[in-house]
């Protein structure tokens, strides 16, 4: 338990670093769903490296010191007592991360949902303000205001529903869901989670794209959409979306991108070398509770 | 049925038409209506579509000449305004979760959109 334990907790920065390059290339369904299977991996596998780093302050706990045998016998330690209660503490941390996490997005599409119940597959608020969401759940629903279906032309605004539609379709507030939780529990993964989010837009773009048979007519509605709810909001405040509109846009003036499987060649390789070092771990933490028992 | 009608989704044409509806200001005939959805749609299609909302009780129609003309009911959107100013106002945070078309934009980004946008309008559509 020198090394292999620690690898996993490392091993997210190059997920992070690769995210983007990930992201730049290829459908961005495939790189999507590659992205949160990576990150879920490598989510899991620091939770066990912490739980396994944590798990040796038990040595220390008076009752099994008390059940001690020999006091005087020297036991194995190769985890220093500090850094077994510094996993505690990160352990803790990010449990209490994921909880609020969770909870504030249940919450939210909660409220969404109380808005109003749909009827013809989505619910009017009248409001002026421009905005679209998809409300997930089953079947789901799309929320518009009366500002975003004003705002647009009809063409733009069959976009609007095509791009909703495809995010409800393909599920994309799981994925969303999936890769938040990875960053909650590893912050490391923080990247990974504001990729995947600007990747289930992209999909949905292209998928719209598809519906309505012309990519400039979604590039358009995206830009209107978007210099329409211009100023410092909210999203622009926690500097995640910044840029988003402005990548998509540009994104749709290309072709439409093919499906690149050797692109989740990184991630793969990356999450079998979690596994691996996580898998030497715990048999390296099963060989030392031997020794102490 | 042409080649755009069978791409729709099935449920897609009702909220087209709500849409539709809601964007404009004033109360349209069928015809009207078939003519915002790019023509593609057969007239009966619409009408069946229109009478359909107008029994769910999301459209008011009045008789005009031979036809009808239809506006969407505005209640449930007045309801559904004041929910949702209640849902996402307390809390700006809460943008963060959502899937929503388009999200807010800083100053550079904005410009640079500008530019994107009227580079396209000069292009000739595909």
């Amino acid at each position: 338990m020198i090394i292999a334990v620690y690898l996993p907790l490392l091993l997210a920065l190059p997920l992070a670093v690769a995210a983007r390059r990930i992201a730049a290339h290829g459908a961005p369904s495939v790189a999507a769903r590659g992205l949160v299977a990576a990150a879920l991996v490598a989510a899991a596998s620091s939770t066990w490296s912490l739980t396994l780093l944590a798990l040796t302050l038990l040595d220390d706990l008076p009752p099994l010191s008390a059940l001690d045998n020999h006091p005087t016998l020297e036991l194995p330690e190769p985890v220093p007592g500090v850094v077994a209660l510094a996993a505690a503490i990160l352990w803790i941390w990010g449990a209490s991360r994921l909880g609020k996490d969770l909870r504030h997005r249940f919450d939210t599409h909660r409220r969404l949902r109380a808005v109003g119940s749909p009827n013809a597959g989505f619910v009017v608020a009248d409001l002026p303000s421009p905005l679209a969401v998809a409300v997930p759940g089953r079947p789901g629903h799309l929320l518009v205001t009366t500002g975003m279906l004003r705002l647009l032309d009809d063409d733009e605004r069959r976009v609007v529903f095509a791009h909703e539609r495809a995010h409800l379709a393909h599920r994309h507030d799981r994925l969303v869901a999936w890769a938040s939780a990875a960053a909650a529990v590893n912050p490391l993964l923080a990247r990974v989670r504001d990729t995947v989010t600007y990747l289930v837009e992209r999909w949905a773009d292209e998928d719209a794209a598809a519906a309505v048979t012309d990519r400039n007519l979604v590039a358009r509605a995206v830009a209107r959409a978007a210099l329409a709810t211009t100023g410092p909001g909210p999203a622009a405040v926690l500097g995640i979306h910044s840029g988003v509109a402005v990548l998509r846009v540009q994104a749709l003036a290309e072709p439409a991108p093919t499906p690149q499987r050797r692109r989740l060649l990184g991630p793969i390789l990356l999450s079998a070398s979690f596994l691996a070092a996580t898998t030497v771990a715990t048999v390296e933490f099963v060989v030392l509770a031997q020794a102490w028992l | 049925m042409g080649e755009n009608e069978r791409r729709r989704a099935p449920g897609t044409l009702e909220s087209e038409v709500m849409g539709v509806l809601w964007a404009r200001a004033q109360p349209l005939t069928a015809a009207d209506v078939q003519q915002a959805l790019g023509g593609d749609l057969a007239y009966n299609t619409v009408q069946t579509i229109l009478i359909r909302l107008h029994e769910k009780n999301l459209l008011s129609r009045d008789r005009v000449g031979r036809g009808h003309v239809y506006w969407p009911v505005q209640d449930a959107a007045t309801a559904a305004a004041a929910q949702m100013q209640a849902a996402l106002g307390d809390r700006p945070d809460r943008q963060a979760v959502l899937q929503q078309f388009a999200a807010t934009l800083d100053d550079a980004d904005a410009a640079t959109l500008r530019r994107l946008l009227s580079a396209a309008q000069r292009r000739p559509k595909p």
